[in-house]
């Protein structure tokens, strides 16, 4: 029995011990064993890493990407389109780099964050897809481009206009923005209207440019009873969650802006400026010709199809054409573009996704590569025609691909890409950003009145700031 | 003689631990998942409360000030007390008299057991999508009151409707785990007590008054305590109602909310671990004041 007992535990303790050694990843030093040096190893300075041989690059190359990816190929369920793995893109590369072999970390959106900040401090990859960038770049966990990009002489102006300020941050030791990121995900909003409730109102279409003025005199008609169909229609809608983004954009309009500065430290808010209160009041009056349910994101599921009963959306992300493509409504709705303030001659919320490299990465030199891969016609037209509902290309070039030209909608939908406020709002990546929309939300609940939300949004907001110098 | 019961209690010791110790190396997976799960990230947790920013500057008690000074911690505290109140005011209650019923039913028992709890292992992020729809402007709920002339109610987009539609959501939820435990306890009263009572003359009203009610306090008492843990640390369902803001105005913002929002919205762990340990302090605090007050012996 005892002979029995002992067997026993020591499989048991084997199997554990198995176990254990499973969730161990592998060492990252024997993949770069033929990687080039970090340049603090060499004992040079990161530009001196930089003029590095380009070619004849081997070793691994780890990249993490977040969103819908997978390795394989797969079939959407909603379109039934056969969408490529990001395999393919691993394969392309690992042919332009003989020696060299590309490893994916894929995950999910879900905190998507907390993961990246582990993933760089623990040296899970060398190239990370980085939406909030900054709060990265101001811990010194990303590998400063500019280097590289002198070294290589890469042309940043195969990027749409403000693409790579948008995502200019600042490290520890920055005395300005610099570029720790570049952009391989496009995003953007735009206004997407239904040509056939404004025909059926006879109310010309939206212009190309609209005004806050232009859209909400349009919406007032074409809220009520539709003369042609009897049914409820409304003027326009708009999505509750970034209803102060949308707000931020009116106020941009209006000649107004977020506030100046960039770290907490240096941050000035103008939440409450007198642009601001009226572009609250203008979302208040805006409200009056939405849906009933439109404060709890209800009431305009049908927009984009053929059963809509909403003329204007105020804010579409660009997958929106996919979406009529599926419904077969591509002749029916058009699109126009977002404001811009008329002096800086942009506005709205800048989004998508940049690629940095991380600081402690072996890999850096490779890595570079890969970011200059992203910016490839292979990378960029592999995305639009396999990931179209989440990246928008960021390369001009794009604008002469037939895949695009075929998509009327797709000009307005570039154009707003160069657009876009730079660099992006930075008080979105802590509580202001949280502030601010409770506080328009209040308003648009009228549970306050434009001017008290937002006094009250800049007051909070202040002393959140203040509590992180 | 003394020695020699010594020597055999050493030996029976001995021997016992001998022949034992294998099923404490069966443990073993079970301790290490714990320790590495569970008791270093609390203790983790702990460490971060009192630090700042990624660098994990030290600032003592900081973080616990600005929580409790935080407005927004209040708003979430009251909505968590809120939601939770009115929650166990329906589901106990109503839970205790449809298990009731159920007992007294002589045929179809299991059919209804199985009805009243196929919502509770129902995925709350399933059952909240139905209900998106069901407290839709032009959803069953609404269609439902308004066969009795009750107006049209925008449910998600006034603060106190909202408040409301997550009382429901969660009541159907759990209701079917009242049921359950209430009918476990009243099937292990006594049927000589109701023989007894009927021989004395008692109607079924008095026998459920004097008999049942008082022999069911302990489940009811259980129900109540594990019932304000649970509602504590409400998260999915006004999550799923409300988004990460707690929508509209807040009104669906709930403790493990202000904790999910400070610490993966904003990556402030500081002020999110601070919150953490200040729910875990108000769990304990309410569960002890629960089990005094109702007198459960655990």
């Amino acid at each position: 029995m005892k002979k029995k007992n002992g067997t026993l535990a020591l499989t048991l303790l084997m199997l554990l011990g198995m176990l254990l050694s499973a969730c161990g990843g592998g060492n990252p030093s024997s993949n770069a064993a033929n990687a080039s040096q970090p340049s603090e190893e060499k004992g040079g300075s990161t530009a001196e890493a930089a003029s590095a041989e380009t070619t004849g690059l081997t070793g691994t190359l780890k990249v993490q990407l977040i969103g819908g990816f997978t390795e394989e190929d797969k079939t959407d369920p909603k379109t039934g389109l056969k969408t490529k793995g990001v395999g393919a893109l691993k394969e392309e590369f690992e042919k332009r780099y003989p020696g060299a072999e590309v490893n994916f970390v894929l995950m999910g959106w879900d905190s998507y964050n907390e993961k990246t900040q582990t993933m760089l401090q623990s040296s899970a990859a060398d190239v990370y897809q980085l939406p909030g960038i900054a709060t990265f770049a101001e811990q010194g966990l990303l590998e400063p481009l500019q280097p590289y990009i002198d070294r290589d002489d890469f042309d940043l102006n195969q990027y749409f206009d403000g693409q790579v300020d948008g995502w200019k941050a600042m490290g520890p030791e920055d005395k300005d923005l610099q570029i720790y990121g570049l952009p391989f995900i496009g995003d953007t909003r735009v206004i997407v209207y239904d040509k056939k409730i404004f025909d059926e109102w006879g109310v010309p279409y939206l212009s190309k440019e609209p005004t806050i003025e232009e859209i909400l005199e349009k919406a007032a008609k074409m809220t009520g009873k539709n003369p042609k169909t009897g049914e409820q229609n409304y003027g326009l809608t708009f999505n509750k969650s970034d209803a102060a983004d949308t707000v931020m954009n009116i106020n941009e309009s209006k000649g107004g802006k977020w506030g100046t500065g960039f770290l907490w430290k240096d941050m000035k808010l103008e939440f409450n400026s007198p642009t601001m209160v009226e572009a609250l009041d203008l979302m208040k009056k805006a409200k009056e010709y939405a849906p009933e349910g439109v404060m709890a994101g209800q009431g305009a599921e049908n927009f984009l199809t053929d059963k809509n009963n909403v003329a204007i959306n105020l804010r579409s992300a660009p997958g929106f054409v996919t979406d009529i493509k599926t419904n077969g409504t591509e002749d029916r709705y058009d699109a126009a573009l977002l404001f811009v303030n008329p002096e800086e001659k942009m506005g709205g919320m800048f989004a998508g996704s940049p690629f940095s490299i991380g600081k402690s990465s072996e890999q850096k030199d490779l890595a570079w590569e890969w970011l200059k891969f992203s910016a490839s016609d292979f990378y960029q037209q592999f995305m639009w025609d396999n990931y179209k509902i989440e990246s928008t290309p960021v390369v001009k070039a794009s604008t002469e691909w037939a895949s695009v030209k075929e998509i009327p909608q797709m000009s307005v939908v570039l154009d707003a890409m160069g657009r876009l406020w730079a660099p992006r709002y930075p008080y979105r990546s802590g509580q202001p950003r949280y502030i601010l929309s409770e506080n328009v939300e209040k308003a648009l609940l009228d549970s306050a009145s434009s001017q008290d939300a937002l006094d009250k949004a800049q007051k909070d907001a202040e002393e959140w700031i203040s509590s992180q110098k | 003689m003394i020695r020699e019961t010594i020597g055999r209690k050493k030996r029976r010791t001995k021997k016992a631990v001998s022949g034992t110790w294998v099923w404490f190396i069966f443990l073993l997976p079970t301790l290490l998942g714990i320790a590495l799960f569970t008791v270093y990230p609390m203790i983790e947790s702990f460490r971060l409360s009192f630090t700042k920013g990624a660098q994990e500057q030290y600032v003592g008690f900081e973080n616990y000030r600005h929580v409790l000074g935080s407005g927004s911690f209040h708003q979430a505290l009251f909505n968590t007390f809120y939601i939770a109140f009115f929650q166990l005011l329906i589901v106990i209650p109503l839970g205790f008299v449809i298990a009731c019923l159920i007992n007294s039913l002589r045929r179809g028992r299991n059919f209804f057991k199985v009805l009243f709890y196929i919502p509770n292992i129902t995925s709350m992020v399933a059952a909240a999508t139905v209900f998106l729809v069901v407290l839709h402007p032009h959803g069953l709920l609404n269609y439902a009151l308004s066969a009795f002339g009750i107006p049209e109610t925008i449910w998600l987009a006034n603060p106190n409707s909202a408040r409301w539609s997550v009382i429901l959501l969660a009541s159907w939820h759990a209701l079917g785990f009242g049921i359950i435990i209430n009918l476990a306890n009243l099937q292990a009263i006594s049927p000589d007590y109701y023989e007894a009572a009927s021989i004395d003359g008692a109607s079924r009203f008095k026998q459920w008054l004097y008999i049942t009610i008082p022999n069911m306090l302990g489940s009811l008492t259980i129900l109540i305590i594990l019932g304000w843990i649970d509602g504590l640390q409400r998260f999915t369902e006004a999550f799923m109602l409300g988004g990460h803001t707690g929508s509209p105005a807040r009104s669906l913002y709930t403790l493990v909310g202000f904790i999910y929002e400070r610490g993966f919205g904003g990556l402030e762990y500081g002020v999110a671990s601070a919150a953490s340990y200040l729910l875990l302090i108000l769990i304990l605090a309410f569960t002890f004041i629960n089990i005094k007050f109702f007198r459960m012996k655990i």
